[in-house]
């Protein structure tokens, strides 16, 4: 049964407005790891939530009363986690993490806590969650031991796109829809920034497609709304070095490559 | 004009086989109107000049005419070893916002370039991602990211557009180098400041059979030479599609040798070597006609481009802290940011 509780330490985003983002446990603290006080160490994903509050910032320097923000929320997907909340909730506010709410669910209800949730975005270390998520209409990435090196002054975000369909990306009209609204709503907390010091950068990293298919997903990405920054075409050169020196948050495949016909 | 047939030319050469000759966008196309847009107007003006004009193909620049020699190469290499990878690859880089991009691959496609490559930047520096991926040769309008490319060990050009553009050949590259301070050290330039021209080739007399140290763009005179030897080995000598040219103020009487000796100890072959012996390079290049001219001296490099010769600079060594015996400042070309 799944339970969401709220962060008091946290002031509540508006519901319509602003852009969730689910982040697992295991992501979010080092499992393995407590310290005496029985408190989790922090685990990959704290330069990510370090930069998304970077970003609420620097939106509401910008405008006050934005409601536009990202709003974090802690998912537990296996029952032992579940289990654990009480310590889950002490950690999390031990380390002042702007998370707003925690959502405590186990392997067989997280997906459906994560469309209660109204989740844009969900962000585990586990492949297979990913791949869950993703076919249920979640766009979803994986952060691993990289992200834990990531910046924390910008968001970087990259869309890779490959010539190579993957055949266990869901094309059904809903994941679409999904991964476009998501975008949409990147690129609309883009637009509010000017084109240097943006605390959001977008790139698109072409590896094996030519120039032309990146400037339709160029394209595509301006009908949604979406001022790209960076593009690197590689041309079929190994996107590993590039990436390394991007050091993206997170990689946006399945959802980005299914805006493709 | 975005969609266009696929090519024909068959599957891209890897990075590690090809030799990448990464350009920056403003030499390979002549964007001056716009870069005059963004120095009166400002960043917004120029953006939205640059999307309001997405579809109309930039004209080409300096470097346009060496790419297309590049690729004239490649067909040929293609004709005599079809499944060799060891071929010119071109990477467009530049400092733009990617959805200013657009009009720049438009303009790739417009003018047939087989560019398939391109880092666009968004303001940041280029050079790591030279770096990542093995640039064998960067061209850039920007001294100063050439010069941060230098000191990573990167060769590296700062390219200038000549007044009036001479003809070169659409079939032949040529590229030609000057010698101390580009394929060299800068040990015996650092004589020639010091001393004069005189003691310049005494010394070098002196010192004939100690080769000389490597320049910066040693590498590069080193990638051309295999290349042509592929062409000597199916019997293109004489009509080989690369030529290079030494074109140097040391005299055939005196310093020369050491700079010729210096080379053959290398292993490498140089076609034509112009022993100057102090005198002007524009007069020799316009009869040369060269894609290329790598000069360390700004004055050189003014000469040349006067006289119509795509010249670039190379920025290393002594010749860049002591000021010109000629008098001329360099240019400075503002990048965009």
């Amino acid at each position: 049964m799944v339970s969401t509780v709220q962060n008091s330490d946290v002031k509540q985003k508006n519901e319509d407005q602003a852009v969730v983002v689910a982040v697992t446990f295991a992501a979010v603290f080092d499992a393995e790891a407590e310290d005496d006080r029985d408190v989790y160490r922090l685990g990959v994903a704290l330069p990510l939530l370090q930069v998304l509050q970077r970003v609420n910032e620097r939106l509401l320097e910008e405008n006050p009363v934005e409601h536009q923000l990202f709003d974090i929320i802690l998912i537990t997907t296996e029952t032992r986690q579940q289990q654990q909340s009480s310590s889950i909730i002490t950690s999390t506010r031990h380390h002042g993490l702007e998370v707003g709410r925690f959502c405590f669910s186990s392997e067989d209800d997280f997906i459906e806590s994560l469309a209660q949730n109204n989740v844009q975005l969900f962000l585990t270390t586990d492949g297979n969650e990913a791949l869950r998520a993703t076919q249920q209409g979640v766009p979803s990435a994986l952060l691993d031991k990289n992200s834990a090196s990531c910046p924390s002054d910008q968001l970087r975000v990259v869309l890779c796109q490959d010539a190579t369909i993957q055949p266990d990306a869901d094309s059904s009209g809903a994941s679409k829809k999904s991964a476009q609204s998501f975008l949409t709503r990147l690129g609309q907390i883009r637009q509010k920034f000017g084109m240097f010091n943006s605390p959001l950068c977008f790139t698109i990293v072409t590896s094996c497609g030519g120039k032309d298919s990146c400037c339709s997903a160029l394209k595509s990405l301006r009908s949604l709304g979406v001022s790209v920054d960076e593009a690197y075409c590689l041309g079929g050169a190994p996107r590993g070095p590039i990436l390394s020196i991007l050091r993206p948050h997170f990689l946006l495949s399945d959802g980005f490559s299914q805006l493709e016909g | 004009t975005v969609g266009r047939p696929g090519s024909t030319l068959g599957p891209r050469p890897k990075p590690e086989n090809s030799i990448t000759i990464a350009v920056s966008s403003r030499v390979l196309f002549n964007m001056e109107k716009e870069q005059q847009i963004f120095e009166q107007q400002g960043m917004e003006e120029y953006i939205k000049y640059q999307v309001e004009h997405e579809t109309e193909p930039f004209s080409p620049g300096p470097a346009f005419s060496f790419v297309k020699a590049l690729e004239a190469v490649n067909t040929q290499l293609r004709d005599l070893y079809p499944e060799s990878e060891e071929l010119f690859d071109v990477v467009l880089i530049t400092n733009n916002h990617a959805y200013v991009g657009l009009r720049l691959i438009n303009t790739i496609n417009h003018h047939q370039l087989f560019i398939e490559r391109f880092c666009m930047t968004g303001g940041n520096s280029p050079i790591g991602y030279l770096k990542a991926y093995n640039t064998n040769l960067y061209l850039s309008s920007d001294p100063v990211k050439v010069h941060e490319a230098l000191g990573e060990g990167i060769a590296a050009a700062t390219m200038f557009t000549p007044d009036k553009m001479t003809e070169v050949s659409e079939t032949q590259l040529r590229v030609a180098f000057d010698g101390d301070a580009v394929l060299f050290s800068d040990e015996s330039e650092q004589i020639y400041k010091a001393h004069g021209l005189d003691k310049f080739f005494e010394h070098e007399k002196a010192h004939e059979n100690k080769p000389l140290d490597h320049g910066p763009l040693k590498g590069f005179l080193e990638v051309l030479g295999k290349l042509q030897k592929k062409f000597y080995a199916k019997g293109q000598r004489m009509d080989c599609p690369i030529r290079t040219y030494l074109v140097t103020a040391r005299s055939a009487a005196s310093s020369g040798a050491r700079a010729l000796k210096t080379l053959r100890l290398w292993g490498l072959e140089i076609d034509e070597a112009l022993f100057l012996a102090g005198a002007p390079k524009g007069p020799i290049l316009e009869k040369i006609r060269p894609h290329i001219f790598f000069d360390d001296q700004m004055f050189h490099v003014e000469g040349a481009a006067e006289m119509g010769t795509v010249a670039c600079h190379v920025p290393y060594g002594i010749a860049q802290r002591v000021p010109e015996k000629k008098g001329l400042k360099d240019k400075e070309v503002s990048s965009i940011k």
